[in-house]
């Protein structure tokens, strides 16, 4: 059977009853729409917080302190670290806030040894913008992170001032790690002296092992190391530190998985409920149907087609509004200096339409058959 | 040679303890592009012939022979690919599908067939013309009077050529010039096009259109007449 021809019926009915369709379509766009953007929250924390087996990198930070205002370590400690077996570099680090809190526009200052951060960073970041000689250069210069500058419309050239520090823009960058693309890179003195903490304090160090095999028992010398001294360190994987750090979030994350299931569940009974309406508003469309020769199974389908072209096109603007507020607003989920991306690209839409189809059917199949099976002369009787 | 043989048809339906009787053991034989009227009280059990006959209903007994096929063997899904070859039906409320022009609906029964797009337009567009309604082709039915819709839901009869028209009470929602109109339509189908119709009417006049008239009255053929003696008896 060739059901393309069958095509042009299933759009006409959807297109031609405009207040139902319309309302319909609507209400799945704003569940869609809410969906996509709890996916793209969660695919922020996947992302920033999944550990790969290529990962190498650990991060030593203060014992028992979670906010990057309250871990204060020796940067000296970074040249006892660095003869540890099977550490490749050792990264001080300076992380300077806007703010402490959860937040969707914190600003975050990385003060970083220039030349060891693009040697530790070679071949992973990219300079989109601006000129990484100016960045050299000049001591007040930062490279901002490509998704901090389209948040806060940063470009080459500008002042930018946020956490009391006050930087020359010299370079936008981009890069896949989820924690540089929402931070501001600077030298590590510029920020150690504009946050007044001194000069031979860091928040932390940043260290890559020759090999992953590595991580667990580096991180256990290092903490042993440090043990008794007067600044204990806690070292983690990034991805693990990241974790740690954002639990409260991801707390709200996981939270809202639940409240995208409800926009799920929502969106099916906003579609059930619209193809049960129609159908039994349609009982004589359909025995006359029956009558000139459609089968039941045709009938069936053509009522669930209904359905799921509902479903996708009001998925399909949710989901691109949710994908496009994403992209242009640049949200990051920012917690005690880490950041969690709201990313949502291709997959996140291309996700959100399948389920839109599988919903559709779902919600029309049902109503479909029963009104696909009802009796003609019965049908023609009770209208 | 006989187009329609039903034999000893019946039709029963259950309402709590009670059972309803509207047909009750008729036979029937229609020629070959005979007009066939069937008239009789409300309940008598002509619309439940109809509908028996177009395969739309299923007899409790009785057998339902149509052009050598006993419909009544008939799986749901093959009644229903019978139906699109040999009935077209044509209601009294025309039952045309609101959201779809007159074009539309008359070339919904064609999407069943193995027809290409240009040979549906075709064969939908010469429906529309012997009905008399092709300058209303993109009209919805919303736009169109009565007599109109009428013209078109016959068309959607026509359209596939089929063994048999049904029309149960084709001219009960019109007025008599309409109604007419209609009926002369009808009349010239089965005239010019020898096109078997069985038609359902309370009215003597629409009946006098017919070659043939038989009443029912409580499920049982009363009489079998020529419908001048039809026409001068009371309804």
């Amino acid at each position: 059977m060739n059901v393309t021809r069958y095509v042009p019926l299933v759009v006409k009915q959807v297109c031609r009853h405009r207040v139902r369709t319309g309302l319909t379509v609507s209400g799945i766009a704003i569940a869609m729409f809410l969906f996509t953007t709890i996916q793209a929250m969660q695919r922020g924390v996947r992302e920033a917080t999944m550990e790969t087996a290529a990962d190498t990198t650990l991060v030593v930070y203060r014992k028992d302190r979670f906010c990057p205002l309250t871990s204060r370590l020796p940067r000296d400690y970074a040249s006892r670290i660095g003869r540890i077996e099977g550490v490749v570099s050792v990264m001080p680090v300076k992380v300077v806030l806007s703010n402490c809190r959860t937040s969707l526009d914190v600003v975050i200052f990385r003060g970083v040894p220039k030349d060891d951060f693009l040697r530790d960073r070679h071949g992973a970041i990219e300079i989109v913008a601006g000129s990484l000689d100016d960045w050299r250069r000049r001591s007040d210069a930062a490279l901002i992170g490509e998704t901090l500058a389209k948040r806060r419309g940063l470009r080459p050239g500008m002042m930018f001032d946020a956490a009391g520090i006050t930087t020359y823009v010299a370079g936008i960058l981009r890069s896949d790690n989820p924690q540089d693309q929402n931070v501001a890179y600077a030298e590590l003195e510029f920020v150690q002296l504009a946050a007044r903490s001194g000069l031979g304090v860091v928040t932390q160090f940043n260290l890559r092992v020759a090999d992953p095999s590595f991580l667990e028992p580096v991180a256990e010398q290092i903490d042993d190391m440090f043990r008794t001294a007067q600044e204990p360190t806690a070292t983690f994987t990034e991805k693990a530190f990241v974790g740690r750090l954002a639990g409260d979030a991801l707390e709200l994350v996981s939270f809202a998985r639940w409240l995208g299931l409800g926009c799920l569940v929502a969106m099916m009974a906003l579609i059930a409920n619209a193809i049960v309406l129609s159908v039994q508003g349609r009982i004589a469309e359909h025995a006359v149907l029956q009558t000139v020769g459609y089968t039941s199974r045709l009938i069936a389908a053509l009522i669930t087609a209904e359905a799921m072209l509902m479903a996708l096109v009001g998925g399909g603007l949710g989901a691109t509004a949710a994908v496009v507020v994403a992209r242009v607003g640049s949200f990051a989920l920012s917690v005690e200096g880490q950041s969690i991306p709201i990313t949502a690209g291709v997959e996140t839409l291309a996700g959100g339409m399948l389920m839109c189809a599988v919903l559709g059917v779902a919600a029309g199949l049902v109503p479909a058959v029963q009104a696909s099976r009802r009796p003609i002369a019965e049908c023609f009787r009770a209208v | 040679m006989n187009l329609i043989e039903c034999r000893n048809l019946t039709r029963e339906y259950h309402k709590a303890d009670t059972v309803i009787r509207p047909l009750d053991g008729v036979d029937l034989d229609v020629e070959r592009g005979e007009f066939l009227a069937l008239m009789g009280p409300s309940g008598s059990g002509k619309t439940t012939l109809l509908n028996l006959i177009a395969g739309i209903d299923a007899p409790t007994a009785g057998t339902i022979v149509v052009d050598g096929v006993d419909i009544t063997r008939l799986s749901r899904n093959r009644l229903a690919a019978w139906r699109s070859v040999h009935v077209g039906y044509v209601f009294q409320l025309y039952n045309l599908i609101p959201v779809l022009t007159a074009f539309e609906n008359v070339e919904l029964p064609l999407l069943l067939q193995k027809l290409s797009r240009r040979e549906r337009r075709a064969r939908t567009g010469n429906a529309l013309e012997a009905v008399g309604i092709a300058d209303r082709a993109d009209h919805f039915p919303r736009q169109l009077s009565g007599g109109q819709e009428q013209r078109v839901a016959i068309a959607r009869a026509i359209v596939t050529d089929p063994t048999i028209i049904v029309a149960d009470e084709p001219t009960g929602d019109l007025d008599r010039p309409a109604a007419d109109d209609i009926m002369n339509l009808l009349t010239r189908l089965n005239e010019e096009s020898h096109r078997t119709i069985l038609l359902v009417t309370h009215d003597p006049q629409t009946a006098g259109h017919a070659d043939r008239v038989i009443r029912l009255d409580k499920g049982r053929f009363v009489s079998d007449r020529r419908p001048e003696s039809v026409a001068e008896a009371p309804a």
